[in-house]
């Protein structure tokens, strides 16, 4: 058995660990600063993650766990992610009552969690993986205990979240029950000789509809904007960023390593899947007033054009998912580091908020600015190559059935709606109605470091996009099946 | 060299940012100079130039070559007869704005942003790169208007943002099925063209990429964001929407839409020419009969628009010619006449309204303005002796082989356009006053030396095109020699 393979997950869980134990010896005024101590962790697992660079695709507990590009890439994401997410909730434990140190050591599990979910080739890792992800997010949400919004989200997340829980295990049930298998690539094995067997098809339709949860994608997306408006902006950006990105690399995993038959049949599934998640998301997102209610239905129509790729069933689709998905990072936690350093000034989360906002401090304007124009896919930022990449591959398929030409419509159509809110963000930036409170908002050094940071992101996925795309290549080769 | 015009302008731009906020002045300083460079850098590349060699490339990088997408930029005459046009307008556009004090150094900085865009999309000839710099064009002039602008802005802004996205989106919905079905190798305009795309393809791809282009040409009945946003935005905001985006839209459906479904072209070019004369009719009809001095402008901007569209799909080197070289003198002359209106008569009386100008006989108060309208409306109406004479006669005749009946009504449109413009001439400035203006009482600053010298420069370059329109034919003209135009002026025939 070779325990280095897992020894980035090691090193999280001692990290969560550690952090719990210090937090029985510090002082109760130095508590908040152990989160740059978590973020500084977090840092050096992911410098010491490139010492697994060019190393071959590996897999340890009788093929359960898989290290290859695909979960170094992903295993990457999550930790970037988790470390400005770590620096978001030191900035935000002045709003947490108690047990902060808990706060940090719950994000490093759910960090743990997503990053077994990018190795995991067995359905059973797989459960664990989500539910070691979910159980701490069911905390993470309703971290404030006395803000009743806060509760409610964590009452919502754990009745969605529960539900689809059963949905999954049940899934996992049947197909272990058909096929006496748990592990992909071994149902990948004997999958055409259940290709017609119901029982079998109905347990990989269930476990998908428990994944979509995850994703916050038709049918299990209405939990997004309840849970997302309730609970502590880094829960919500954490929930935004490495959630949705964790469900999706097990999702990539099943639909092209275990069921890649399956995949190809149920392709206009899929579609209709995106096409529904891309207009709802869009729609409900129009008449929001609620900043972190907008994250939550633009959440869902991105999670909607990420499902575009996926239902590409090709290479390049399943690359303009990894890409997007790094855009995407980039922008949402810019996002959400401005709403946080916003909402620190001033009461409420309404999109008023803003108002005055590029007088108060410009490079939160801007970092929010980009972030939206990202969001909205207008270049030269991520968020509008990653656009590019999913439509190309989308039609790329149209010769072969021609719903591809719908769905590319309705991206068109969901891109063309979704710039109204964005925008309409930017408006309230620039210019409001309301006569704005005009103090200047002090951003601390690390945020704004970590706002560059963002910024960068965006810009250098945006304007060079290449390397980036070639990582995506090379990690989603791990799945090639055509 | 000509690149430098793209990166002199982002220089620009980062000077400004990096500038101290609350210094109008030096803003100022380095918009006009970074402008300044801009436009003698086209003068001297266009002197330079030898337009008979065709498109001669730049520069060519790879840029994300998994895609054979290219960082490439050339030009041939089209392109530098263009750029040429951005040089002058953004120069002219400063001139103009140079009482701008509230938040002096973002507004250039969009300014110049906006000036980079577009002088890279008349340079890009990669696909992807064009469309790059095309949205570039579009965000800052969205916060153009909605910060600077007047009249209605936020609403005027969202119009025009969401009428380009439309149409951009439309664009890349095109260009992105061209790049799917030629393979997925290369996004080469060069390459692309030459592409034998299927009649089915080009059928759709064609409509969709030309107009969603020609939106932001204002081509009837998509205009309708031209009237309101150049009425919301701010003077300089105005004369570069008038003088150059809308310009980006009809170059981006002659170098795009048409050199790449040339038998899509064919199809439709009878609907798109019954649409231009459409423009051109309603604009002038609809101009005759507005209220506000900068309507009329807006409205008239729709009609001359009319005529590069029809100009573009005559398909003969006459009328194209004609059209490329009315998107110059447009872009001269909607200049000058947006001076005026927004700067030399609006910051001074404070309203723009017809009836209320008619009371202030402005002809004795602003006697500068006056004479500079009356030359640009002289100029606008097609006189002999200006450019707009020159363009609008080589469209008609181009037009005429191709489409008889539609350039007897484009021939209506231009005598309502006499009208209009001398109805809004004699109301603005000549007006009959039933009783003696107080004019003591509220004395109109005298017109600055910026607003002299910007009204020169255009009004000396419409004259000199006028006189002289061989200087820019001998460019236009041979571009349209190419292996790019070739299946175009061949009507799809392959």
């Amino acid at each position: 058995m070779n325990y280095s393979l897992i020894s980035l997950e090691i090193a999280v869980v001692i990290l969560g660990l550690g952090l719990l134990l210090a937090d029985l010896w510090i002082r109760p005024e130095q508590k908040t600063r152990l989160g740059y101590l978590a973020a500084l962790g977090v840092g050096l697992i992911l410098f010491w993650s490139f010492k697994f660079s060019g190393v071959p695709s590996a897999s340890a507990f009788n093929g359960m766990f898989v290290l290859d590009p695909l979960a170094l890439y992903f295993q990457r994401f999550f930790l970037l992610a988790a470390i400005i997410v770590l620096i978001m909730s030191v900035a935000f434990a002045g709003r947490i009552a108690t047990g902060i140190s808990e706060y940090y050591s719950l994000i490093i599990f759910a960090l743990a969690g997503m990053m077994f979910a990018a190795s995991a080739n067995d359905l059973a890792l797989l459960f664990v993986a989500l539910e070691l992800i979910t159980v701490t997010f069911y905390v993470l949400t309703s971290f404030q205990r006395a803000r009743l919004a806060s509760l409610e989200a964590g009452v919502k997340y754990l009745i969605i979240g529960a539900l689809s829980s059963a949905f999954l295990v049940y899934g996992i049930a049947l197909v272990f029950g058909t096929t006496g298998q748990l592990n992909f690539n071994r149902i990948a094995a004997v999958a055409s000789e259940f290709a017609d067997n119901r029982v079998f098809l109905l347990g990989i339709l269930f476990i998908l509809v428990g994944l979509s949860f995850k994703l916050a994608a038709f049918p299990a997306h209405l939990w997004a904007p309840d849970v997302y408006q309730g609970s502590p902006v880094p829960t919500t950006a954490f929930l935004a960023v490495g959630s949705k990105a964790a469900g999706f690399v097990l999702l990539l995993r099943l639909l092209f390593t275990a069921v890649p038959a399956i995949t190809e049949r149920w392709n206009d599934l899929l579609i209709v899947v995106a096409m529904v998640t891309i207009l709802y998301g869009n729609l409900c997102a129009i008449p929001q007033r609620n900043l972190k209610r907008i994250f939550g239905y633009s959440s869902i129509a991105n999670a909607g054009y990420l499902l575009m790729g996926v239902a590409a069933l090709s290479g390049a689709g399943r690359a303009a998912v990894l890409y997007y998905l790094g855009g995407y990072l980039f922008a949402v936690l810019a996002a959400f580091l401005v709403i946080l350093l916003v909402m620190n000034e001033v009461e409420g989360e309404d999109i008023s908020a803003l108002a005055g906002l590029n007088q108060r401090s410009p490079l939160l304007a801007a970092a929010l600015t980009c972030s939206m124009v990202s969001l909205a896919g207008i270049p030269p930022l991520a968020g509008f190559f990653g656009k590019f990449l999913l439509i190309k591959a989308a039609l790329e398929q149209g010769a072969i059935d021609p719903l591809y030409y719908w769905l590319v419509g309705v991206a068109f159509l969901g891109v063309i709606i979704s710039i109204s809110y964005y925008f309409g963000v930017i408006r309230a930036i620039y210019w409001s109605k309301e006569p704005p409170v005009l103090s200047a908002i002090p951003v601390p050094l690390i945020l704004r470091l970590a706002l560059y940071v963002c910024l960068a992101g965006m810009f250098y996925l945006g304007l060079f996009p290449n390397t980036v795309v070639e990582l995506a290549n090379a990690a989603v080769k791990v799945l090639a099946v055509r | 060299m000509l690149a430098w015009t793209v990166y002199i302008s982002f220089l620009g731009v980062l000077a400004l940012m990096l500038l101290p906020a609350g210094n109008a002045r030096a803003a100022r300083g380095v918009a006009l100079v970074t402008a300044l460079l801009g436009f003698l850098i086209g003068l001297v590349s266009a002197f330079g130039f030898a337009p008979e060699r065709g498109i001669q490339t730049i520069t060519r990088t790879a840029w994300i070559p998994g895609l054979g997408i290219d960082y490439y930029l050339a030009a041939d005459g089209i392109s530098v007869t263009l750029v040429l046009l951005t040089g002058l307008a953004a120069v002219a556009g400063i001139l103009f704005s140079w009482n701008i004090e509230h938040r002096a150094k973002e507004f250039f900085v969009f300014y110049l942003a906006l000036i980079a865009g577009v002088y890279g999309v008349f340079l890009s000839f990669d696909l992807f790169l064009l469309f790059v710099f095309y949205e570039l064009a579009i965000i800052p002039k969205y916060f153009l208007i909605a910060i600077w602008g007047s009249t209605n802005r936020e609403y005027g802004a969202m119009k025009l943002a969401l009428y380009s996205f439309i149409g951009s989106a439309m664009v890349l919905v095109g260009l992105v099925a061209a790049y799917v079905t030629a393979g997925s190798k290369t996004m080469d305009l060069l390459v692309l063209a030459q592409y034998p795309f299927p009649p089915a393809l080009q059928n759709w791809a064609f409509p969709v990429v030309f107009i969603g282009f020609a939106i932001l040409a204002g081509l009837w009945p998509f205009h309708t964001w031209a009237p309101t946003g150049h009425v919301a935005a701010p003077t300089a905001a105005s004369m570069l929407l008038a003088g150059v985006v809308m310009k980006l839209g009809a170059y981006g459906a002659l170098r795009v839409a048409m050199t790449l479904f040339p038998l899509g072209l064919a199809t439709w070019r009878n609907e798109i020419a019954l649409l231009a004369v459409i423009g051109i009719v309603y604009g002038a009809l609809v101009a005759l009969v507005q209220k506000d001095f900068k309507f009329v402008i807006g409205y008239s901007s729709v009609s001359h628009m009319g005529f590069v569209i029809l100009g573009l799909v005559t398909l003969n080197t006459i009328g194209m010619t004609g059209a490329v070289l009315q998107m110059f003198s447009h872009g001269v002359i909607a200049g000058l006449l947006f001076g005026v209106v927004g700067r030399m008569v609006y910051d001074r009386t404070h309203t723009r309204d017809l009836p209320e100008l008619e009371a202030m006989r402005l002809n004795k108060a602003l006697p500068f303005a006056a004479g500079t309208f009356a030359v640009a409306a002289f100029a606008s109406m097609g006189l002999p002796g200006f450019s707009g004479f020159a363009a609008e006669l080589q469209v008609l005749i181009g037009a005429w082989s191709a489409f008889p009946t539609y350039t007897v009504l484009a021939g209506v449109g231009i005598v309502v356009g006499v009208a209009y413009t001398l109805r809004v001439l004699q109301m603005a400035f000549f007006g009959e006053a039933p009783e003696p203006v107080p004019e003591a009482a509220h004395p109109l600053p005298p017109i600055t030396l910026p607003e002299r010298l910007g009204a020169v420069l255009l009004i000396a370059t419409t004259v000199l095109i006028g006189l002289c329109p061989r200087l820019l034919l001998s460019l236009i003209g041979p571009s349209f020699q190419s292996p790019l135009f070739e299946h175009v002026l061949k009507g799809g025939n392959l």
